[in-house]
């Protein structure tokens, strides 16, 4: 079954982007949902069904890590996978995204090869 | 600490890389790396900032067809004036050659910090710091013109 998606970038085009990338890559996916920092994101979780959370890090209002430990105490959305793409990948960082819940990480800039590669398995 | 040659040659290489895989762009480095740009016409500048152990700024600076070439490119559709759509990518631009130079600079992550891109254009202005800082600016050919990514890093 297609999972529905949610993008979460600062910039619109970044979101532009990797979205074209899932098409390209060939992905299985159904409703593509977008927000613009973790605050949104929260939002959209609240309200949409979505399977699978790919999310930047460094952005304003609620940045990716701050988001993912809001979401990590809120029970009904909590276990819903976030997977982060950014330019953060220094190994302090993306171990503490992992230590709240992040079940992977792809860096930018990425082909939709690489996307294929690395969100494949969870599509 | 990492020397500026080691800084360029990965620079050169990150930012061919974001051209050709993400902007679907071919560029090629333009001669050696210059030390001074002078006034900046009819262009658009993204750039970002790093604190921490090491303090400076990223920045690329684009003439206006070149950058509205890159967010053609980038989103897919034909750009013709400088909008916030072009002021995102070439935002975005800055933000993932911050992020690797970030990387060159600390493998790890936790002691420099990256700051959200922003942009500035107009018909002429100068981009320069008022530290004292070590500065290189590599020059790329794109095919509708000449672009520069400069690194200032405090000494």
């Amino acid at each position: 079954m297609a999972k529905n998606v949610l993008l979460v970038d600062d910039s619109s085009t970044m979101r532009k982007i990797i979205s074209r990338s899932l098409r390209q890559a060939g992905l299985d996916f159904g409703e593509i949902y977008e927000a613009g920092d973790g605050q949104e994101a929260l939002a959209v979780l609240e309200k949409e069904s979505v399977d699978i959370v790919l999310s930047d890090i460094n952005m304003p209002n609620m940045n990716g890590i701050e988001f993912l430990r809001e979401k990590a105490n809120r029970p009904g959305i909590k276990d819903i996978p976030v997977f982060m793409i950014s330019t953060e990948t220094g190994d302090d960082i993306i171990g503490e995204a992992k230590s709240l819940g992040a079940v992977g990480a792809l860096k930018k800039p990425f082909t939709p090869d690489k996307v294929n590669e690395v969100l494949g398995p969870l599509m | 600490m990492n020397s500026f040659a080691e800084i360029n040659d990965k620079l050169i290489e990150s930012t061919i890389e974001i051209f050709t895989g993400m902007v679907m762009m071919e560029i090629s480095v333009l001669g050696e790396p210059l030390t001074e740009l002078g006034s900046l016409k009819k262009s658009i500048t993204g750039m970002v900032g790093l604190a921490g152990t090491r303090k400076g700024v990223l920045a690329v600076h684009f003439p206006r067809q070149v950058a509205l070439d890159v967010t053609s490119n980038f989103l897919g559709l034909e750009v013709s004036e400088v909008n916030e759509d072009v002021q995102d990518a070439i935002g975005e631009i800055a933000n993932m050659l911050g992020g690797n130079l970030k990387t060159i600079l600390s493998d790890r992550g936790r002691d420099i910090q990256l700051s959200l891109p922003s942009t500035i254009s107009g018909d002429e202005y100068s981009f320069s710091s008022q530290a004292e800082v070590d500065q290189v600016i590599l020059p790329f050919q794109a095919p509708s013109g000449v672009f520069y990514v400069e690194v200032e890093l405090e000494h």
